[in-house]
């Protein structure tokens, strides 16, 4: 309830604050909704949105392979961890209009290019993340398993991957959060087409209305990703937690 | 009989920070007869849960001999550590499949212990929804139900309030009645030393110094003045008030030959 109440005053906002500004520069939610379906009902986002979607999927799967290993690796082994260090750091800060430019330049202009630049881009956040998590499992948890006699394959199944799952769940989140983003730049400097393509384009023709609504309707999508896929899935998974009061 | 476990001139030691050699363990020997209970009393940091670490088989790194002779070990630590992803029943079900308990037997055990420790009504609770007390208690039963042969526990109520603590020790003393399994209890505490066990052993700088037994007829009552009277004169024996070096005569005459080489300040800072 609180949600929807929410989610109404944002529009509302939107809406005043579109006022200040003339509708070609600053369109309300109104006009930007009608321009959203006029291109909906013409069939002209179809083709785009799946490009963008498969990008987002195959950055977002290649980050997690690349990633959550890594991260694994470097909260159990020390030597790992202190050679590997460096350079997470450094493939943090390279920006990622930077690893866009060299997989286009090396690559070519193509599908592969763009998921590796997305992927490499983003999975040093996840690393990161799981490299905390794995800091943090439970070695107690480790010790009672070995007095009950179980063998490694299984404490590293049923004893420390229970324990890192919170993490890949939490990564593979704000993950998708950020392969979005870097999706779109990278349709914008190296793609024929998806969203990022879109935006560009209608930038260029300084259709405002047109921009406004490519946002609306992939910020739509993501949330529905978010609230159709990944919070039934997380509440699932996570049923054993107690919840959090405070 | 052949003891339940034989410990023959144990030593451990490590290497600390600064490169000094500390000796944790000093040349230990010990025997715990089958189905004995025996509660090794000491103040944290005596080396009694290294001990039960080597006699658990956690840590292989030392000198001298230990081994445990009564098949399989259970072992119940400080805290429940439980899986707080499975149920009641799923923590029971892992440690039954992790100790290749045949599947068709998994049900009568749990049954059985969880009756005992009346948790019978609570194997769906995920750890979380069940109070400290009770998770102890589960604890117990996932030691019991892999039926081991030796049961070690490691301080297991100290993190317990009092009135669940003594609940717990007086099911621990009727389980034990019924299966008779070897138990060696470690604790710092001297109440619930002599409300145990059938023999005390004090521990203290990684050596036993005085071994006691507990003359108290079982089954024992929370409230026997025996066990009240015994445990002051463990606490007299050792040192009277906290952190106070005791006057020569608070030694009283009876008792004086049960501790005379403990040393003080450590009994001092025991929890008893």
């Amino acid at each position: 309830m609180l949600k929807v109440v929410s989610l109404v005053v944002a529009v509302i906002v939107w809406g005043l604050l579109s006022l200040t500004l003339p509708p070609e520069i600053f369109p309300g939610p109104l006009e930007t909704a009608k321009v959203l379906w006029g291109e909906i009902a013409g069939g002209r986002v179809e083709t785009d949105v799946a490009m963008t979607m498969l990008r987002v999927v195959g950055g977002l799967v290649l980050a997690l392979l690349l990633g959550v290993p890594i991260g694994v690796l470097m909260g159990l082994n020390r030597r790992a961890e202190a050679v590997l260090d460096v350079w997470v750091m450094i493939g943090l800060t390279v920006p990622s209009l930077c690893y866009a430019i060299m997989a286009f330049m090396w690559f070519g202009l193509n599908e592969g290019a763009a998921i590796i630049a997305i992927a490499v881009t983003a999975a040093p956040s996840i690393t990161i993340n799981i490299w905390e998590g794995v800091k943090n499992v439970d070695t107690k948890l480790v010790a009672m398993a070995r007095i009950f006699e179980a063998s490694r394959p299984v404490i590293v199944r049923r004893v420390l991957l229970p324990q890192i799952y919170p993490y890949v769940m939490a990564s593979a989140r704000f993950g998708l959060g950020i392969i979005w983003k870097i999706t779109v730049l990278v349709e914008l400097i190296g793609r024929p087409n998806g969203v990022g393509f879109k935006l560009f384009y209608w930038y260029q023709l300084a259709d405002m209305r047109q921009v406004l609504a490519w946002t609306l309707l992939f910020t739509i999508i993501m949330l529905l990703i978010e609230l159709v896929i990944l919070k039934p899935i997380e509440r699932r998974i996570f049923a054993w937690r107690p919840e959090v009061a405070v | 009989m052949k003891p339940a476990i034989h410990v023959a001139s144990l030593r451990k030691t490590f290497k600390g920070r600064d490169g000094a050699t500390h000796t944790v363990l000093k040349n230990l020997d010990l025997e715990v007869g089958v189905g004995e209970f025996l509660c090794i009393l000491g103040p944290s940091g005596c080396g009694k849960s290294t001990l039960l670490n080597v006699l658990a088989g956690l840590d292989k790194v030392y000198e001298g001999r230990a081994s445990v002779s009564s098949g399989r070990i259970g072992y119940l630590f400080q805290e429940p550590r439980l899986l707080p992803w499975l149920t009641a029943e799923g923590n029971l079900d892992f440690a039954l499949a992790s100790c290749r308990v045949p599947t068709e037997r998994w049900d009568q055990l749990k049954s059985r212990y969880l009756a005992m420790t009346g948790l019978s009504d609570y194997r769906t609770y995920y750890p979380h929804q069940i109070s400290g007390g009770m998770a102890q208690r589960l604890a117990l039963v996932r030691a019991l139900c892999v039926e081991p042969g030796i049961l070690l526990m490691d301080e297991p109520f100290s993190g317990l309030d009092e009135i669940t603590a003594r609940r717990i020790r007086t099911d621990l003393l009727t389980i034990w009645e019924e299966t008779r399994k070897t138990i060696v209890f470690v604790t710092h505490n001297a109440y619930e030393a002599c409300f145990l066990a059938d023999r005390i052993l004090v521990m203290s700088g990684g050596a036993f110094q005085q071994e006691m037994p507990v003359p108290i007829a079982r089954p024992r009552s929370y409230d026997d003045s025996a066990v009240f009277e015994l445990s002051r004169d463990v606490i007299k024996a050792f040192g009277d008030g906290m952190g106070r070096e005791p006057a020569p005569v608070a030694v009283p005459k009876p008792h004086s030959n049960l501790v005379d080489d403990l040393d003080r300040h450590t009994a001092a800072r025991m929890n008893l």
